[in-house]
């Protein structure tokens, strides 16, 4: 008998907004979609795919229930947005913002998610107004962890605290492996020359990036102002010295913006998971540019899933297709191979 | 985000309002992945063949309710939803002249979690016919 922990493989159905976008997947197509890779979890962006959102009809809840028993899969993790600035004259108070996070959780818990994301920018107070709730309806409300944000950073600490302090069983994390990025997607390399990006200009922004793969990044940190917060950190990783270099170089326009781009990727050792490992409970599996032999070649995905083995993780990786936008101002999208492949690539490294 | 995608080409009319011509108009999705209560959008700017239109004159219809932009700051019952084509109206008297143009507009929308405003323009080239919509 086989005692190992089971890792499952959902599918964000954010990974097909391309083809949804253009009117050729359907809600239910998606579904079906992720159901023939064989991964048997869905995730939701019901702001995104549902049409009646945030009123979920009793007759879109049986449809929903339907879908799950006519294609073998069951809902995973419910993508929340804290709109938390939702009047452009000031931000929504604590109470507001409580409300908001417990309309979402009731959503989840009517459709039958067992987690729900909540974005970077979640102040640590909402969360813990909004535990008792989250554990009526027992639904784990998820910190995710994007790029470049990461664990073991005074960021996540605050949040580590919450969790020690109330020891509750509602409150985690979700990786998104975008942070675990040791090298530039080459489609994104790609559109920036498509764009007028100059080889210099070009290799300047790669050696820098190496250069911070190879030192270590300075972590972001807390800070509700995430517009310091994210200057802060751009400052803390060479972002100027990178800057002034191009300017040096004659860079253009298209240079300057994926230098900007580049900020968006970092790395941070997989091991990194093993130690929050009680309190992640879903995970974003991102891939932007499945090779046709199931390589990802911005992400070492073998390791990464190895930390997971190691931890003892029993949740979903969920793929979390991200590659559209590097294509689509010249070519078609696959995105339903492209998923495809990242399941077979997940699949194989979860049975290595 | 979704350039190639997102105007439908054929939109593209003049608009009549007692036999007048008072603007034109077009229809766009939202170049962003999920959908957004209106007041959430900070600009929507409408430049054609170079000429930039006062943001007082623009006019947006979606789920058959229209705002200008400074009315938008306030909607938050009315989504634009993810895909869903909203009608843009450009108020200039005698609208455009039946022939080939080229439209830059761009979207700027702020949404909660970000540090900055996203703000995504989009070009295509479009034909006005002779035939007018009756607004």
């Amino acid at each position: 008998m086989n005692n190992k922990p089971k890792i499952s493989r959902s599918v964000s159905l954010y990974s097909y907004q391309q083809p949804y976008y253009e009117g050729k997947l359907d809600l239910e197509g998606c579904i079906r979609e992720v159901a023939k890779t064989g991964a048997t979890g869905i995730e939701l962006l019901a702001e995104q795919m549902i049409d009646d959102f945030p009123v979920i009809t009793p007759a879109f809840q049986d449809q929903w229930f339907g879908w799950m028993e006519k294609y073998g899969t069951e809902p995973t993790c419910y993508d929340a947005f804290l709109e938390n600035r939702i009047y452009d004259n000031r931000t929504l108070t604590l109470r507001e913002q409580i409300e908001m996070m417990a309309r979402d959780i009731n959503i989840a818990s009517q459709l039958g998610f067992k987690t729900l994301r909540t974005l970077v920018a979640t102040p640590i107070d909402v969360i813990e107004g909004s535990l008792e709730y989250a554990a009526k309806k027992d639904i784990k409300i998820c910190l995710e962890v994007h790029s470049p944000f990461s664990f073991n950073s005074t960021w996540a600490d605050g949040y580590m605290r919450l969790i020690q302090k109330t020891g509750t069983q509602h409150f985690g994390f979700i990786p998104d492996f975008g942070i675990f990025c040791r090298d530039i997607p080459q489609t994104m390399r790609d559109q920036a020359f498509r764009f007028g990006a100059s080889q210099r200009g070009v290799e300047l922004v790669d050696e820098a990036f190496k250069e911070r793969v190879s030192n270590g990044f300075v972590k972001i940190e807390y800070d509700l102002d995430l517009g310091r917060a994210h200057r802060a950190y751009l400052e803390a990783n060479g972002y100027s010295k990178l800057m002034e270099a191009l300017k040096q170089a004659g860079a253009n326009e298209a240079d300057f913006k994926y230098a900007g781009k580049s900020f968006t990727f970092t790395w941070n050792d997989p091991q990194d998971l093993i130690d929050n490992m009680p309190c992640i409970f879903h995970t974003h599996a991102k891939c932007y540019d499945l090779t046709p032999d199931y390589i990802e070649p911005s992400m070492p995905l073998d390791e990464i899933v190895a930390a997971y083995k190691k931890g003892g993780y029993t949740g979903y990786l969920s793929t979390e297709y991200e590659g559209h936008g590097f294509l689509n101002d010249a070519f078609e999208v696959d995105s339903i191979e492209q998923v495809r492949r990242h399941q077979e690539a997940l699949k194989r490294a979860i049975e290595k | 985000m979704f350039p190639r995608q997102m105007y439908n080409p054929d939109s593209f009319a003049n608009v009549s309002e007692n036999g007048k011509i008072v603007g034109f108009s077009f229809e766009m999705k939202m170049q962003y992945y999920r959908g957004i209560t209106l007041s959430i959008i900070r600009d929507i700017e409408v430049e054609v063949d170079g000429q930039l239109f006062p943001r007082s004159d623009i006019r947006f219809t979606v789920n058959q309710e229209t705002f200008t932009l400074d009315e938008m700051r306030t909607v938050i019952s009315n989504r634009w939803r993810f895909g869903q084509y909203a009608q843009v109206t450009v108020l200039t008297e005698g609208g455009l002249c039946v022939g080939k143009h080229h439209i830059k507009c761009t979207q700027t929308i702020a949404p909660s979690y970000m540090p900055f405003q996203l703000a995504h323009p989009g070009e295509s080239d479009f034909v006005i016919e002779g035939e007018t919509h009756e607004q």
